[in-house]
């Protein structure tokens, strides 16, 4: 080959190509959605995270989270997925809109976690009230944003996700005297199971620090390594703090010591309760409704999701 | 044909010097020019080689963590920069940036200066730029490792390292270009289109995609189809350009025939830019994107047989009637079991992107298996070659001992394959355990224990091939090298096998 110019104009033309067929192009197709609203034009979904759940993403992608589980719901006719209930319908490009970075995850280590928020109990302060009612309930960070708890109770404009404690129906860590709601039928399955193993309700916030700090206690079989210096083990001045640890036996402190969450860890569980799916999209009407018929409904799902699908 | 004169026969890898007769004052005074191209880029290339291997032997080290905390993960995990998240991108990091980029970078100027038969000029760029460089994957190695990795991967380094690094890459491609305004001869061989796409495919790419991660954010998952395109383009447009172009070369010359077809060459150079720029998105199989992306993606990455069978065919009938030589030569051995590794790597890629295939394996180990396979298998495998050639030139020693190459090669050669063969089947144990929904999902993992131990193993092995070559090549560094005109062969020589080859 003669000339240096026809090799230049070759090489830069074959990555321009690749970057406007694989990032141009897509990126005019899917890369400027907006939420997508109620008929009412209320409701907005999916809502930016709140302050520290959007912080919590970062601990989660610092952490390297991401090497292990993935948060993205593959079709049925592809995947299991939908099966293994880590959702009800696909995900599409619009339940990421606010993601940055995007976490979807290459590898599954462990469980995919696109739904994991939608998986805890609903009124999860009233789970283990019988067991230890003190470190249960307000080790909830300021945890579920305006998205997770059902819409329809409490329509929390945008503007107002950016604030949870105000608008959610989770107690904030401010006022810490949890008021016991009657729990569901779920709940009550939770609760018996907890009383009797002294762990906190599946994917509750609590079941989240927990499994954080000493993976194992809860998940027999769980690879995932502990992360516990996100959290701290200080001495109990005065009293036992709110949000403290209740950890099993592998992993009791001394007495008059106790296990807190940093502010990370907070955050990152904030993160955690705050990924949900299962608002439905109108551009997956035709997959969702074929799908939600097939899959038993997920135990504790009293979203609005049938009722909308239904509309 | 005698093998003591291999490495100095007439550059047969560049057809224009078949022009020249093969008059033996011709040969001498190529021979000097030779000797001085080499003693000019001696500075620069070994310091990109020294920084490789120290990155290398870093990384194996990280590697060791991050293969043992999957089966051991409560080892280490308390304190914060050592626990898995951590580690895990901090080797890939110092593995793609610093062991692969430096040697590649190391090789791809020596092979440039003598291609270009030109004396290296502004040998202090160089250094400067691999200073820079150096520097960019330590602040960014750190920063993954004080936990301020920026969660995409392949790009975990936070901006100001990335800038860095990017600085440092311009130094390096200023030079490649001023090497290409001096070169002699208007002949352009098949390693210097490769090296010349590689020189200029990287800053692009890499440039491109930072701006649209982090100066211009795409929305949502176009950053993840955007890391997924630089993934991809960096191990075929960067990697597999400089590992090919230095197939190109080190075959030919170390067998002392001409590449079999240069119209081969160039289909499968064509045809390689085309469409492994194109793939990527394979690896987002039914994730949340338009299909026609991923389907795209997937069609390119078959097409990609077109290139891979082109170089293959082109290499094996060159190397027809020659391959005894591979008892001999630790270049042309390492070489041509990267060559053969990249046929392997593309097979398996198709394989994989597959949908039918894609819903089983996507989220297992069998995407780790595809990376080594092209990180290691073939580009490592390829640099190794290269710097066994490289050096001895470089500083005028010949390598110590055969027995250190042989141990290196092997170790190499069954650790890789084991981690392979092991990542793979272990991917296809965990994939199929994780699409049956009636299993618990700790089943998937738990199937993938054993293998995952035997991955930690194969990691041994490797440990042992990087810890021989680097105390071999600081041997040569310091001098202690064997003073000899002949260079340093696996085995003894045999007459009879040379005189009537294959």
């Amino acid at each position: 080959m003669k000339g240096i110019v026809p090799l230049f104009l070759g090489i830069f033309g074959t990555f321009a190509f690749s970057w406007a067929g694989l990032i141009l192009i897509p990126n005019y197709q899917i890369g400027h959605l907006e939420p997508q609203l109620d008929e009412d034009e209320k409701n907005p979904y999916p809502a930016p995270k709140s302050g520290m759940a959007d912080r919590g993403r970062q601990i989660y992608a610092a952490n390297g989270c991401v090497y292990c589980h993935s948060q993205q719901v593959r079709a049925d006719y592809a995947s299991t997925d939908i099966d293994r209930k880590w959702g009800e319908r696909r995900s599409a490009p619009r339940d990421y809109l606010f993601d940055r970075p995007v976490v979807l995850g290459k590898m599954r280590l462990g469980p995919d976690l696109s739904n994991i928020g939608k998986r805890a109990p609903v009124e999860e302060e009233s789970v283990s009230p019988a067991a230890s009612p003190a470190p249960a309930s307000p080790a909830t960070p300021p945890a579920s944003p305006a998205v997770n708890p059902a819409p329809g109770a409490s329509p929390a404009p945008p503007a107002t996700a950016l604030a949870p404690p105000a608008t959610s129906p989770a107690p904030a860590s401010a006022s810490p005297a949890a008021p016991a709601n009657s729990p569901g039928p779920a709940m009550i399955a939770a609760d018996t199971t907890s009383a009797a193993n002294d762990k906190p309700a599946p994917y509750s916030a609590a079941w989240h620090h927990r499994h954080i700090y000493s993976p194992r206690s809860l998940v027999l079989d769980s690879n995932m390594p502990a992360y516990r210096f996100l959290y701290e083990k200080r001495r109990i001045g005065g009293e036992r703090a709110a949000d403290a640890l209740t950890l099993g036996e592998g992993d009791a402190v001394p007495e008059g010591w106790e296990v807190v969450p940093t502010y990370d860890a907070k955050c990152l569980v904030a993160y955690l309760m705050s990924l949900d799916q299962s608002h439905p999209l109108n551009e997956l009407k035709a997959t969702a409704a074929a799908s939600s018929s097939a899959p038993a409904a997920p135990a504790a799902s009293p979203t609005p999701a049938p009722a909308k699908e239904a509309k | 044909m005698n093998p003591s004169d291999m490495p100095l026969k007439s550059p047969s890898a560049a057809p224009v010097a078949t022009t020249a007769d093969p008059d033996v004052t011709n040969r001498d005074v190529e021979q000097v020019e030779r000797a001085l191209i080499d003693a000019s880029t001696r500075l620069p290339v070994l310091f990109f080689y020294g920084s490789a291997i120290a990155w290398l032997l870093l990384g194996t080290l990280l590697a060791g963590f991050t293969s043992w905390k999957l089966h051991a993960p409560d080892w280490l995990s308390n304190v914060g920069f050592l626990t898995w998240g951590r580690v895990r991108p901090a080797h890939m990091n110092v593995m793609v940036y610093g062991w692969a980029s430096m040697a590649g970078i190391g090789t791809a100027i020596w092979l440039m200066a003598r291609l270009c038969r030109t004396t290296l000029r502004h040998p202090l760029l160089l250094i400067c730029g691999g200073a820079f460089w150096n520097l960019g994957v330590l602040l960014g190695v750190g920063a993954i490792l004080a936990g301020e990795s920026t969660g995409y991967q392949w790009l975990e380094f936070p901006p100001y390292a990335s800038s860095i690094l990017f600085i440092a890459y311009s130094l390096v491609v200023s030079w490649a270009i001023l090497m290409f305004r001096f070169r002699r001869g208007d002949h352009i061989y098949v390693t210097q289109w490769y090296l010349l796409g590689a020189f200029l495919w990287f800053p692009w790419v890499y440039g491109a995609t930072q701006i649209m991660l982090f100066a211009v954010p795409l929305q949502g998952v176009m950053q993840e189809a955007a890391t997924w395109w630089f993934g991809n383009n960096l191990l075929f447009l960067w990697f597999g350009a400089i590992g090919l172009g230095t197939v190109y070369y080190m075959i030919p010359k170390v067998i002392g025939r001409p590449v079999y077809s240069y119209h081969l060459a160039a289909i499968g150079f064509w045809s390689y830019a085309v469409f492994a720029s194109w793939t990527g998105m394979q690896r987002l199989v039914d994730g949340p994107f338009p299909a026609w992306m991923i389907t795209a993606s997937i069609a390119a990455t078959i097409l990609t047989i077109i290139p891979v069978a082109t170089v293959g065919l082109n290499h094996h009938m060159t190397m027809r009637g020659h391959f005894g030589l591979l008892r001999y030569s630790p270049t042309l051995r390492f070489t041509v079991f990267g060559a053969f590794s990249y046929t392997v790597f593309s097979l398996v890629g198709v394989l994989l992107s597959l949908r039918s295939v894609a819903g089983y394996v996507q989220f297992t180990e069998a995407s780790i298996a595809y990376s080594h396979l092209g990180l290691y298998g073939f580009f490592t495998m390829v640099m190794f070659g290269s710097m066994y050639y490289i050096v001895p030139r470089l500083v005028g020693r010949e390598w110590r001992y055969a027995s250190l190459i042989k141990l290196h090669f092997w170790s190499s050669a069954y650790g890789v394959g084991l981690m392979v063969a092991m990542l793979l089947l272990g991917g296809l144990a965990q994939g199929t355990s994780m699409h049956d929904p009636t299993l618990a999902f700790t089943e998937s993992t738990e199937s993938i224990l054993p293998y995952l131990r035997g991955r930690s193993v194969s990691g041994m092995l490797l440990t042992v091939a990087h810890l021989v070559f680097a105390f071999h090549f600081g041997l040569m560094l310091f001098g202690l090298g064997r003073t000899a005109s002949v260079p340093t062969f696996l085995n003894p020589q045999e007459e009879e096998t040379l005189e009537a080859p294959l």
